[in-house]
């Protein structure tokens, strides 16, 4: 009896607080999202034209959040690959240090980050100069310009591409590779046929957790990019607090869920769920 | 039985479930408000009473008064002032009001500071009081004269303005000497360092007043013309992004060059930074007040109303003015400063002359058909 109870037990206050704090909050704005109006008198009369609108009025800054958000992931695994595999094969004694350079930037909250980039990537900083000197700044700026956002996206998510990249890595058993080389097996074959796919699920995991929440970021946007930069949460943003319209920003809010929902399950089907197996399912 | 993988897949799917979650309850705790609790609710009693005591709350913008006004107000009343700062936005205050304001309750606040359309949309709803003006002889006597008969309140019945301002244009004099209309923003050689607000009511009229429409009184067609005068600015690049009050850090580091701002700004700034200058465009400028009003259901007006009366004494507004720096409207304040803050009374920002604002006209507001329309328009242009 006990033992039946228990996992019930365990799950009840992370699903009670599921069921308060996002069940809920959802099912309003579900019907929300299916209001009619103006503001002041909005009515509940399953409006689907809120959908159709959505997609028809915001189609270019969805594709926008979700090329930059990809861009990002990108980047952010091309960093902390290396980074990850330095710090749990490589780094000795300072392991630890390391890893606690990695989750330090949380220290100072998410505003005040993207706002230091307002600095780095200032017209009259070293930074662009080099940066224009090169060629990569054509239009003479960087800030208000989509590589700014692309940048600020890439440095804000980081830390969630690099840590389960790092969990994957350390766990791996190091007689499998040495196993590798033991069957002569260069550095290199060693690496892409055992490291890298026992390290699978860290790389799934780090490319959701920045992709996601970079999908429907607007901070990066407003303060790094210019008006033709703006991403889908920064219309949410908009259509809630400045034109106070709600439906239209629910519907919106469905939308990007359903739309990160649908690429998330494409991307598990084709590339993660062959990653999670890893080389067991063969 | 896959047990062997099956813990990943449910890792990677709980990753999935949980940035999903916060995803979405971050985006929806933007549409969130809160409320303040505080002040009596008993009113009636209290109007009764001919001499204010108890608590009230005000709601102001940020950075609106000096520190010393309230602390003064409480002991010369014995009041307690429950003073707070979350006025950030006219539209984002006003949705965070309206649910309480049609319900009569004013969520604990005794008076408020709104701009003029902002004030006359709540009157046009019924959300406002009148003035009792027998508790009101200060505003009475020293409103100065171009502000006792605006459009939306002639007779200043529930209106009483806080601080008044004007915007136009603030440039680096070293790195855009030549700029000083609002044309002039739309030079391609300041391409890429122009920012404007990210105001319907402050950057379309100046646009428009550019294109050689009259703000006042201007149509529909009037209104979308200057916006897509706007959008193609930006667009192009031309115009870098539209801020609030954050052009500030754009034009000290030279990010921005010239751009679309407030005077009280200009003041702080110009201060800081002796490159930075106000230009009142040759067009003109757009000239607004924010206005202290007492919303339906406020828990003790008598106080509220003590409190517009104790800043309409124009020793206590020459104290808030030195601080604040934008339009006092409260006359004879420029003789008290003169002697005490001879900068601040001779700057013509704060106490403009009638030929420096010339042709500046009085903040326009479409009407509230327009304004769903016009506003989906602007701020389709602000995301791009």
């Amino acid at each position: 009896m006990r033992r039946r109870v228990a996992p019930y037990f365990l799950l009840g206050p992370g699903a009670a607080w599921l069921l308060l704090f996002f069940v809920i909050p959802l099912y309003y704005l579900g019907k929300l999202s299916l209001n009619s109006g103006v503001f002041g008198s909005y009515e509940f009369s399953w409006h689907w034209e809120n959908y159709s609108d959505a997609l028809q009025l915001y189609d270019s800054q969805f594709v926008r959040s979700f090329v930059y958000a990809g861009l990002a992931t990108l980047f952010a695994l091309l960093l902390a690959y290396p980074l990850a595999y330095t710090i749990a094969f490589k780094a000795g004694r300072w392991r630890n240090v390391l890893l606690f350079a990695v989750v330090a930037p949380f220290f100072t909250t998410y505003l005040i980050r993207t706002l230091a980039w307002e600095t780095i990537l200032s017209d009259q900083s070293p930074v662009v100069s080099v940066l224009d000197a090169v060629g990569l700044a054509p239009e003479g700026h960087v800030l208000a310009t989509a590589g700014a956002v692309i940048a600020g996206l890439t440095y804000n998510f980081l830390p969630f591409m690099v840590l389960p990249i790092y969990a994957s890595l350390e766990r791996i058993d190091v007689r499998l590779i040495e196993a590798g080389k033991d069957l002569y097996a260069s550095a290199s074959q060693t690496f892409f046929r055992v490291t890298l796919p026992l390290s699978a699920p860290g790389v799934v995991a780090g490319t959701l957790l920045t992709f996601i929440p970079a999908s429907g970021d607007y901070v990066n946007a407003q303060f790094l990019g210019s008006a033709n930069n703006q991403m889908i949460g920064n219309v949410i943003q908009s259509l809630y607090l400045k034109q106070s319209d709600y439906p239209a920003a629910a519907a919106l809010s469905f939308v990007l869920m359903a739309a990160i929902l649908i690429l998330v399950l494409v991307y598990i089907r084709f590339a993660g769920s062959e990653a999670l197996m890893g080389e067991e399912a063969v | 039985m896959a047990s062997e993988k099956d813990p990943r897949r449910i890792t990677a799917l709980l990753a999935v479930l949980v940035a999903t979650a916060a995803l979405a309850l971050g985006l929806a705790a933007c549409g969130g408000g809160s409320d303040i609790n505080g002040g009596d609710t008993e009113s009636e009693e209290v109007k009764l009473e001919k001499k204010a005591s108890g608590d009230v709350t005000i709601s102001n913008w940020p950075l609106y008064i000096d520190k010393q006004t309230v602390p003064d107000f409480e002991k010369e009343t014995g009041v307690s002032v429950k003073y707070i700062e979350d006025v950030n936005a006219n539209e984002e205050f006003f949705a965070k009001m309206d649910p309480l304001l049609k319900q009569g309750d004013s969520g604990g606040r005794s008076l408020f500071v709104v701009t003029d359309w902002m004030a006359n949309k709540m009157h046009e709803l019924g959300y406002l009081q009148n003035f009792d003006k027998s508790a009101l002889p200060n505003f009475e006597k020293n409103l100065v004269s171009n502000l006792r008969e605006p459009k939306y309140d002639p007779n200043r019945e529930f209106s009483a303005p806080w601080q008044s301002g004007m915007t136009g244009i603030i440039v680096r004099k070293d790195l855009a000497p030549d700029v000083k209309s609002i044309c002039d923003l739309f030079d391609p050689k300041y391409k890429g360092k122009v920012e404007m607000l990210n105001e319907l009511r402050d950057t379309v009229p100046l646009v428009m007043k550019c294109l050689g429409i009259d703000p006042e009184g201007a149509s529909e067609e009037d209104w979308i013309k200057a916006i897509d005068k706007i959008k193609q600015a930006s667009e192009s690049g031309q115009i870098r992004r539209f801020t609030g009050n954050d052009y500030g850090g754009d034009l000290t580091s030279g990010n921005a060059v010239a751009v679309i701002g407030w005077s009280g700004d200009a003041v702080q700034l110009q201060a800081d930074n002796p490159d930075i200058e106000w230009r009142m465009p040759t067009e003109g400028c757009i000239l607004w007040s924010d206005n202290m009003v007492i919303p339906v259901g406020a828990p003790n007006p008598t106080a509220a109303e003590d409190f517009i009366n104790y800043v309409y004494d124009p020793e206590n507004q020459a104290q808030i003015e030195a601080y604040v720096n934008y339009v006092s409207p409260v006359e004879s304040v420029k003789p008290i400063l003169l002697k005490e803050e001879p900068e601040i009374a001779k700057n013509q920002l704060i106490f403009p002359s009638k030929s420096f604002t010339k042709n500046c006209t009085i903040q326009p507001s479409p009407t509230s058909e327009e304004e769903q329309n016009l506003n989906r328009e602007f701020n389709a242009v602000l995301n791009g």
